[in-house]
């Protein structure tokens, strides 16, 4: 079974033998994306956006944490833009930082149903619940993770950092279409952005500009062109990181 | 005898996906379960469905020692003694965590391999039985665990659900204490799976099936 594959798998759990289990051995399983961000910055926007672009080229499938359990799921089933059985909720037990953290457990078992169910599966969108700046999913669960904060939190969001700020793979800067009503300017919050996190990508996302939805998914497609050649190392934000640049070997 | 693991199964840390469950508070707070009510609840549950959980729980640990593990009668006599589905799939799912703690230990072990070949998938104590086989805890403490957990669960997840002051949750698990011990003793007597007893209450069931079907909910079960 899937033991040797594992292994070659940073960031996967062990698996032991598990009949349940179909992976293949050659392929290795679905690319696992986080996505999280405070409340209200358009996490499940993205997904829907993310699912709109991709799933006419790749096999997706969606888990979504939230504190009431399926507000985020029935959103996403709502939006049309994937078949409804490919998107599970999971239980967190009021503790939704808890569940893509300190125990990946309840997530876990949903990613591996969605591939014993419609597997092979090349990528799988995992939403946090809307929680604060400190929610980051661990290496675990997610193999790459973008963190979601918008124009309407204000323009100094970026700079204050946080871990999922300054250490997500992707650092999206949402609802840029915003900007002129809450009078921020775009081009200092992502050049903030950008000195925050050390070299990391920073986009300026809005649903209205085609241009910047082009890229998140071409992001997406990068992570999956490195986690298919085993070149992609999953890497942990850390849950309280404080500011931090990897040329201190941090 | 082990001198940590009683305590880390005993540890509502334990990243075993335990925290998505309220060992049926959530179910009894939805049909009018008060705060003033949970010592009574947790009393309830002492006297009935942790009297098999436990039992069943010390039977798995005893099959877990046995060559070769065979786990297929606990499973089935703990299955038939769940008549609700609802409840004994959120006793397979948290028997998964289990079961994936037990894999990353000890993937090897005649015990763990057993879990692999049980469908559907495993119960809670029949993974617990395994778990405590490979951490070498003796079946008492593997059983007080059981009957703990069961109660910090409640009580855990009562800070959610009817939220109160904190230090109640401690001293309604320190009051249960008789209660506790009686349960402990109920399930060790027990000493095949025919023998099983089967507590299962009414209310207990019928408020699963209800929580099985609602929407805005927190917990599993």
């Amino acid at each position: 079974m899937p033991d040797n594959a594992s292994a070659q798998q940073p960031g996967q759990p062990a698996q032991g033998p598990n009949e349940h289990y179909h992976q293949p051995l050659n392929q290795p399983r679905a690319l696992r994306i986080g996505v999280a961000g405070p409340v209200g910055t358009g996490k499940s926007s993205i997904l829907a956006t993310l699912c709109r672009e991709l799933a006419g080229e790749l096999s997706m499938a969606v888990v979504t944490n939230d504190i009431y359990t399926d507000e985020d799921a029935r959103f996403l089933r709502s939006a049309g833009v994937l078949p409804t059985e490919r998107i599970r909720a999971v239980e967190t037990g009021a503790c939704p930082h808890t569940a893509i953290r300190d125990d990946v457990s309840a997530n876990l078992d949903a990613v591996e149903d969605l591939e014993e169910a419609y597997g092979p599966l090349d990528l799988v969108l995992i939403e946090s619940g809307g929680d604060n700046l400190t929610a980051t999913f661990s290496p675990a669960l997610a193999d790459a993770q973008l963190f979601s904060i918008d124009v309407a939190g204000g323009g100094d969001v970026a700079r204050k950092g946080g871990p999922g700020i300054t250490g997500a793979d992707l650092l999206v800067i949402n609802k840029t279409d915003l900007a002129p009503h809450v009078e921020v300017d775009v081009t200092a919050m992502v050049a903030d952005a950008e000195r925050a996190r050390d070299g990391l990508p920073v986009l300026a996302l809005s649903k209205h500009d085609p241009e910047s939805i082009a890229r998140l998914a071409d992001w997406v497609r990068a992570v999956l062109v490195r986690h298919r050649s085993g070149t992609h190392v999953p890497t942990d934000p850390g849950p309280m990181a404080p500011h931090s640049h990897s040329h201190d070997g941090s | 005898m082990a001198l940590l693991a009683p305590y880390l199964l005993a540890d509502g840390r334990l990243p075993v996906g335990a925290h998505t469950y309220s060992a049926g508070l959530e179910p009894a707070v939805a049909a009018g379960l008060t705060r003033a009510q949970i010592p009574a609840l947790l009393r309830a549950r002492l006297h009935t469905t942790v009297v098999t959980e436990a039992a069943a729980t010390a039977l798995a640990l005893r099959a877990a020692l046995r060559a070769p593990v065979d786990f297929a009668p606990v499973q089935e006599a703990l299955a038939a003694r769940t008549p609700t589905a609802p409840l004994r799939e959120a006793s397979a799912a948290l028997g998964r965590g289990v079961h994936r703690l037990a894999r990353r230990l000890d993937p090897d072990h005649p015990a763990v391999t057993a879990l692999a070949r049980i469908r559907p998938r495993p119960l809670r104590p029949v993974t617990l039985g395994a778990l405590g086989a490979v951490l070498g805890v003796g079946e008492e403490e593997l059983v007080h665990g059981v009957v703990y957990d069961e109660l910090q669960t409640i009580a855990s997840a009562a800070l959610k659900l009817l939220p109160g002051d904190p230090l109640d949750s401690v001293a309604w698990i320190v009051a249960a204490e008789a209660d506790a011990a009686r349960t402990v003793t109920e399930a060790l007597a027990v000493r095949t799976p025919a023998e099983l007893p089967a507590r299962t209450p009414p209310l207990t069931e019928q408020w699963a099936l209800e929580h099985d079907r609602r929407e805005r909910r927190l917990f599993l079960a």
